[in-house]
């Protein structure tokens, strides 16, 4: 094979691939439809969540609604791009027992691709329409100027924010290989992502907020990237390099989540030892 | 004599299957500190920058109710999927025809496997409440009478719980999946029943939306019972309702395990 198509060929692969596996979610219609409306549903009832804490409480940790906003549409954009490109961790424990990783070890393709490959994540159509739909509504609210310079901030803060959430369940996935139990911490994340994600960390306590950031780095999904676009870089409780460093730290982070997985992929052992 | 031991037999599955993984243990209690101290954080920090009370609540009134609903979460968590025994798994595998070969009715095997899941979440949420009471996060009910009526109530919103995953679990036997609806379920009893905040502080439309649906009978009634949001002499009205779609619910899903055996097929038939 010439070595300067195989990129090209493995993006060919993986596009026919996952438009057969999007023909087999449509084997289940009602299963197909319910999937699209559980994205929505969720994105949804973060955005009732947020709307009702702004509602009811005078501001939170002194950022006003518009900015509050943009924490979520950023969170939610970056959570669904993280679920159709990378999010398939989820459900690897259930892999491992059924045995599918030793199959994928066999074929010629690598194992995280053939991961990634192995379904359609047909919730992602729901979760980025809503994401879309808040983003739009985010940035018409935001009262901030947006400059060249902020838009391409912005684009590098979502992707960072996906690869910040790919790196926590790619680590996630890479334990799952060796210990089944790891489902159970990759479905409270999620949870955790999902509920503290969306807004300001400096509603809690320093040690709380401290542990958000560097015990698990739930910030730089999007409060740092928003705090920093919003003008509240001074009060993020870190230095304003390192807030503004989220993208890159979002890169670095699942490059190492993915040297984990190599590693975690090499000791693998098994259902058949 | 010999059914005692048969429904102790068929409860324990899932708690044995548990006692005997102790790193979900671990999970599971470390996962319940982190998520209350973020709760507790979360409710006090909100309550700071406003008034003492909102929406009918005061601040501990809140807080309590968060940690309760937090904790409440254990009743409904257990993992039967990591055991092959969901209904969808045993549809998907053809096994589901043994359910129906077997001297132990599906209905009576399904309501036994619930019964030990939800009695062993019962004991991680009671330990859990006793941690909270101890150390003063959550407030002791205003009055034995209270107490009562909370305790009655939480009974009959685990039992229309209950018959709400049920009726999902039932779904797989026209549609085979069922695991969006699931999702869709926990998240809509996440938002309808008070888990992710109190039902009070959401809008008018959306507390009498959520009164036509089952899904604040499961945990905001005994819940805001609990803390005197609605008092022990408005308790009746609301036990009543619970009761009652206890009662609908029940007739609904006997029927449908009727009509789900006409659809079983053994061997090709």
């Amino acid at each position: 094979m010439d070595h300067r198509s195989a990129p090209w060929n493995a993006v060919r692969v993986a596009w026919r691939i996952t438009k057969l596996n999007f023909r087999a979610q449509l084997e289940y219609r009602a299963e197909f439809l319910l999937m699209i409306a559980i994205g929505a549903i969720w994105q949804v009832s973060v955005i009732v969540f947020a709307t009702v804490l702004l509602t009811r409480f005078s501001g939170m940790g002194g950022w006003d609604s518009a900015d509050v906003l943009l924490i979520a549409a950023m969170r939610m954009m970056a959570h669904g791009l993280f679920v159709l490109f990378l999010g398939r961790m989820h459900a690897l424990a259930y892999r491992v027992q059924e045995g599918v990783i030793d199959a994928f070890l066999l074929r010629p393709m690598p194992v995280h691709r053939q991961v990634q490959l192995s379904f359609f994540p047909t919730n992602a159509i729901g979760d980025l329409t809503v994401a879309v739909a808040l983003f739009i509504g985010a940035l018409v609210r935001s009262s901030q100027e947006w400059t060249a310079g902020r838009i391409a901030f912005l684009i590098a803060g979502v992707l960072g924010g996906m690869l910040v959430e790919a790196a926590l369940f790619t680590a996630m996935g890479s334990a799952s290989l060796r210990y089944p139990a790891a489902q159970y911490w990759s479905r409270w994340l999620e949870e955790l992502l999902g509920t503290f994600g969306s807004y300001p960390l400096n509603v809690l306590p320093k040690a709380l907020s401290w542990l958000l950031t560097f015990g698990l780095p739930l910030a730089f999904v999007a409060y740092f990237p928003a705090g920093v676009l919003t003008g509240h870089g001074s009060a993020l409780g870190v230095p304003m390099w390192l807030a503004a460093a989220s993208p890159l730290i979002g890169l670095g982070l699942y490059l190492l989540s993915r040297l984990l997985w190599s590693w975690s992929l090499k000791h693998y052992t098994g259902v058949n030892g | 004599m010999t059914a005692v031991p048969g429904v102790w037999r068929t409860a324990r599955i899932t708690p044995l299957g548990e006692l005997l993984t102790p790193p979900r243990m671990t999970g599971v209690a470390v996962q319940l500190v982190i998520q209350t101290v973020l709760v507790v954080a979360l409710w006090r920090g909100l309550y700071a920058d406003t008034g003492p009370t909102t929406a009918g609540l005061s601040r501990e009134q809140a807080v309590t109710y968060a940690v309760l609903a937090v904790l409440a979460t254990r009743l409904r968590e257990l993992d039967r999927y990591a055991g092959r025994d969901t209904v969808m798994q045993h549809m998907h595998f053809g096994t589901i025809v043994y359910w129906f070969l077997r001297p132990v009715s599906p209905r009576r095997y399904y309501a036994l496997r619930a019964l030990g899941d939800q009695l062993y979440g019962l004991a991680w949420a009671a330990a859990g409440y006793a941690v909270c009471l101890a150390v003063g996060v959550v407030q002791p009910p205003h009055s034995a009478g209270a107490a009562g009526a909370f305790a009655l109530s939480l009974l009959l919103g685990q039992w229309v719980l209950y018959y709400i995953m049920l009726l999902i679990d039932q779904l797989c036997f026209w549609t085979l999946r069922n695991s969006a609806a699931m999702l869709i379920l926990i998240f809509a009893q996440n938002l309808l029943s008070g888990v992710y905040a109190p039902l009070w502080y959401f809008p008018d439309w959306f507390v009498t939306l959520s009164a036509f649906l089952p899904f604040q009978a499961t945990l905001n009634v005994p819940l805001s019972v609990y803390v005197g949001r609605i008092p022990l002499a408005d308790a009746g009205p609301q036990l009543a309702l619970q009761a009652g779609w206890v009662v609908l619910l029940a007739v609904v899903t006997r029927l449908v395990w009727h009509r789900a055996a006409l659809r079983v097929v053994s061997q090709g038939g």
